[in-house]
């Protein structure tokens, strides 16, 4: 019996991993196939580099020394710490910009007059990179950190006003007329009709921020925090140490990947469109 | 970064306007619209300096330093890490790294930070262009950088470097006076041009570039030299195969190149603070210039981690200073200086700042520079320092006479000396 117990375990177990595997097999395919393509081109990048005479001290690039020091950091531990103080940041600008986004986004979608105002100064304020309010962030603000949140959140609003905006715009008049016929009143128009129809373009809007909000925390972090990957990037430019820069490039990445796989489960979870 | 004013002429209005907007690195943001005014216009200041007296520092007492992660800060680190502002009685918060020039000026100009070093020609546009209240209370260092060149441009002298192209980091430093006098004493015209433009066999190209990107575009030959503190010169010669062309310290005797700035309305409404603040300054000074090694390797990511860079590079940038290391190019011409490759003293000579004020009107720079026109160096010698405190401390505390470069019966004046 004791003998008999792991074969009759085993054949189902291994029937269900193997029909699994290839499904994720099949859907792994594809993506496989870029990442190795992109492996490939930056191998590629990094033996240009080494057999440049001029340029083989920078050779640190390619993959293979980017992975030992990723390796290393991971090992040691000391990845952690810079991925909770740019998580922390980026969430906290994030939210703001969710805080200030949403409403704003739905008074200009909803109300003409607002759109017209708006408008103008808004697509103005848009162009602007955040990097230039960097001084202003910090006479502004008390602590170096919330100075680089004020930058992340003027990032991360303008995607997420105008993806709202649209949102709002886009939902069917018809609808506000029936409500209206039905008596609802103005909250329940907005939790009724309004939120739920704009959610997916809420949701895009987000996307859309995170993946700007981690283009500008590097250049943020060069005021005077003293952790966070866009600090280790600065870190290792200032010592040359590439390998490093491109271990954290690749935490970054990874981080930036996953967050945008969120926001767009979210966006599926919220999707009442027909397809 | 490209430049396309094409002579050597002073830059017009709409050159100036184009410049700023267009050709300068937005990491300069600040400091470039400061220097034309342009803040002042943004914000609705007057460019005065009631203007800037609202933004107060705050009534405290705690010292509080802002840094760039250089050797230039070692006084300021030693300061803090060696105990010397709590001997004073004072109390001091773990010194803030910034990662560039602009963010440190915005960070002192709004009071977050009451004692930074600056690049010495720094504090003289933010009094005398912008009417920041802003004062020189003492040097932070002497000598401390140098000229390098790719090591297949193979320039051994100034006169080799027609028709190159050299980056500075900042256009408001020691570094570009000392480079342009270098070049104007060799028959060179310093031009600021796109990169793709033609070059005369006189003419040497200048532009802006990040310390940490100098190494990597001299390796690409992107550039063929840069002129720049330390340790990125160290790091472009172990990287990039640069060779050192001359060290600063070895063209100008005992040069400045950073200075320790304080807010002129705390000085003045805090005298006795800022005396325990210059005296722990000074020990400081006596410190570092006794100890560099130690303090190498104390400031580096081996020790306290106050600069990213492994204790051999800081080490090598602080203290490798061998003549016949650096004999070909003949980088130190002048072994009877007795010079180091950094040195630590706090006497801000009244001749040096008269000479930078002097050199500077006739150094190339980006953007606008009309008011150096009217500006006297023997006033800006006298107004833009505070002897007092330094004075006082180094009369209390001595042991900086081992500084290289004083002289014991006048140890307060001397001669600058220039010998490119």
């Amino acid at each position: 019996m004791s003998v008999s117990t792991p074969t009759s375990m085993s054949s189902p177990v291994s029937f269900f991993s193997s029909a699994t595997l290839i499904r994720i097999l099949g859907k792994l395919q594809y993506p496989v196939m870029g990442i190795t393509g992109l492996l490939v081109l930056w191998w590629i990048g990094g033996l240009l580099i080494k057999n440049n005479e001029h340029l083989s001290a920078f050779s640190a690039f390619a993959p293979v020394p980017a992975f030992q020091a990723l390796y290393s950091m991971v090992a040691s531990g000391e990845v952690w710490a810079p991925i909770a103080s740019s998580l922390s940041r980026i969430l906290v600008g994030l939210m703001w910009g969710i805080a200030i986004g949403v409403p704003v986004g739905i008074t200009i979608g909803y109300i003409d007059v607002a759109l017209k105002i708006a408008n103008v100064p808004f697509q103005f304020l848009r162009m602007i990179s955040p990097l230039a309010w960097m001084p202003i962030a910090v006479m502004a603000f008390e602590t170096w950190d919330s100075a680089i949140i004020f930058l992340l959140v003027m990032a991360t609003v303008w995607p997420i006003i105008f993806s709202t905006a649209h949102g709002v715009r886009r939902i069917d008049p018809n609808w506000f007329k029936v409500a209206r016929n039905l008596g609802a009143s103005g909250t329940q128009m907005l939790r009724r009709i309004i939120l739920p129809a704009i959610m997916t373009d809420v949701m895009a809007g987000i996307r859309m921020a995170v993946g700007v909000a981690w283009v500008v925390l590097v250049p943020a972090e060069y005021l005077g925090v003293t952790s966070g990957l866009g600090y280790a990037i600065n870190d290792a430019r200032d010592t040359l140490s590439y390998d490093y820069l491109a271990a954290v490039v690749l935490v970054i990445g990874i981080i930036g990947y996953g967050l945008d796989s969120v926001c767009n489960v979210l966006i599926k979870r919220f999707n009442w469109h027909v397809e | 970064m490209k430049n396309r004013n094409g002579d050597d002429s002073p830059i017009s209005k709409s050159d100036a306007e184009y410049l700023q907007k267009h050709e300068m690195g937005r990491r300069d943001f600040l400091l470039d619209s400061l220097a034309l005014g342009g803040l002042a216009a943004g914000f609705g200041l007057a460019a005065s300096s009631s203007a800037w007296a609202n933004v107060q520092p705050p009534a405290d007492e705690v010292v509080r330093i802002g840094y760039l992660p250089i050797t230039d800060a070692t006084v300021l680190l030693v300061a803090h890490e060696m105990g010397f502002f709590k001997e004073q009685g004072l109390k001091s918060e773990p010194p803030t790294l910034i990662r560039g020039w602009s963010p440190l000026v915005e960070g002192f100009a709004a009071g977050k930070f009451n004692l930074v070093h600056l690049l010495k020609p720094i504090p003289i546009w933010m009094r005398y262009n912008n009417g920041f209240p802003i004062k020189i209370m003492s040097w932070a260092h002497l000598n401390g950088s140098g000229l390098v060149v790719g090591k297949d441009v193979g320039a051994e002298k100034f006169a080799d470097l027609g028709g190159k192209q050299i980056a500075v980091p900042y256009w408001y430093s020691m570094h570009n006076i000392v480079l342009q006098m270098g070049l104007r004493h060799a028959g060179l015209t310093p031009v600021i041009k796109g990169q793709s433009e033609e070059l005369a066999a006189n003419e040497v190209n200048l532009q802006i570039m990040p310390p940490p990107d100098m190494p990597p575009a001299l390796a690409a030959r992107k550039i063929d030299g840069y002129i720049v503190a330390e340790p990125f010169n160290a790091a472009g010669e172990m990287l990039a195969g640069a060779k050192m062309l001359r060290f600063t310290g070895d063209i100008w005797r005992n040069h400045p190149c950073c200075v320790v700035c304080m807010n002129e309305l705390q000085v003045n409404a805090n005298p006795e603070w800022t005396q325990k603040v210059m005296n722990a300054i000074v020990k400081a000074q006596i410190y570092a210039q006794k100890n560099k090694r130690e303090v190498a390797a104390m400031m580096s990511r081996d020790g306290k981690r106050y600069l990213p860079m492994k204790a051999d590079v800081v080490e090598k940038a602080m203290t490798d200073y061998s003549d016949e290391r650096y004999a070909k190019p003949d980088a130190i011409q002048h072994p009877e200086w007795g010079s180091g490759r950094i040195d630590f003293q706090p006497w801000p000579f009244p001749s040096a700042t008269k000479l930078i004020v002097n050199e500077l009107k006739r150094t190339l720079v980006g953007g606008d520079v009309s008011f150096l026109k009217d500006l006297d160096a023997d006033f800006v010698a006298a107004d833009l320092v505070d002897y007092r405190f330094v004075k006082a401390a180094m009369e209390a505390y001595p042991g900086w006479q081992d500084a290289p470069g004083f002289d014991a019966d006048n140890p307060f004046a001397r001669e600058e000396v220039i010998k490119l």
